[in-house]
């Protein structure tokens, strides 16, 4: 009988073990999680990155919440208003954001040096977070709702794609807007955020004169004086 | 709190647009979109905290 085990010294033939050897050649421990960037990485351009990924967390948490409790606590009781609001806040919040993240990567022509699926899931992503929104007004069951769906609808008939998708349907609405859109959105933010892990951020463009960029660490400052 | 928010800003009245030839856009709108482009020029200008300290510190 045999034990399945590949004979000593043969590579193993398990799917798994493929799969974690190709992760992890991909994005080794230090670079997924790592200690230290180049210099040109402090820049105010990645806080509002790192605020968008922020307002995203708070986005899905209160939607969560919302999804829990249904419309009847969000529209008629005051804990379901905050929730509402803060939901709501918390996407204009997103927009802004990541709209001046996206602007800076774009005038620092961040798709150079084989970054380009980077810039693709970013503003992808972007893309795709707007149906998603759009999707969250027609799903809030009052008559704002009914107002933006009934002339939605019109704009994307007059546009061809009436036939796919009916944005009076609250069903199909409401599913798009908790499951399917979502679900994309944080696909694409997370293949982003690999895809920076394993390329780096895009170097500055290069002017005439010396001077490599130095390298800030995110250790302590004694480590730092310490290697110095 | 609610009638105190209502005192200080008016919602209850059809938003505010400004018509200039083939542009139409509410005034909420336009308020949004110039604060964006003030804290993006904002975040390219203003040093970032700390990056000279540290890059001295190699």
């Amino acid at each position: 009988m045999s034990s399945g085990a590949p004979p000593e010294g043969a590579a193993p033939k398990s799917w798994t073990v493929a799969l974690r050897e190709r992760a992890v050649a991909a994005l080794p421990p230090e670079k997924l999680l790592a200690d230290e960037q180049p210099s040109y990485v402090s820049s105010w351009i990645y806080v509002f990155g790192v605020l968008s990924l922020a307002s995203l967390g708070v986005i899905i948490a209160s939607g969560m919440i919302l999804a829990l409790k249904g419309p009847g606590w969000w529209h008629f009781t005051g804990v379901g208003h905050f929730f509402n609001s803060v939901h709501l806040w918390s996407v204009e919040l997103f927009f802004f954001v990541m709209v001046i993240h996206l602007w800076g990567k774009y005038l620092m022509a961040a798709w150079r040096g084989g970054r380009v699926r980077t810039w693709v899931t970013g503003a992808v992503a972007f893309l795709v977070a707007i149906p998603c929104t759009l999707t969250g007004y027609v799903s809030q069951q009052n008559f704002d709702a009914q107002w933006i769906s009934t002339q939605a609808k019109d704009s994307m008939n007059a546009a061809g794609v009436g036939s796919f998708f009916n944005l009076t349907n609250f069903g199909q609405m409401y599913s798009y807007h908790v499951l399917l859109l979502p679900l994309a959105v944080v696909g694409l933010v997370v293949a982003h955020v690999l895809l920076v892990r394993k390329h780096g951020v895009v170097p500055p463009f290069e002017l005439p004169g010396p001077a490599p960029e130095p390298v800030a660490s995110n250790r302590p400052a004694v480590d730092a004086e310490a290697s110095s | 709190m609610f009638l105190v928010m209502a005192v200080i800003i008016d919602l209850s009245h059809p938003a505010q647009t400004v018509h200039w030839h083939f542009f139409t856009m509410s005034v909420s709108n336009i308020v949004v979109i110039v604060l964006m482009l003030v804290v993006f020029v904002l975040a390219i200008t203003l040093p970032f905290p700390g990056r000279r300290a540290a890059g001295r510190s190699r």
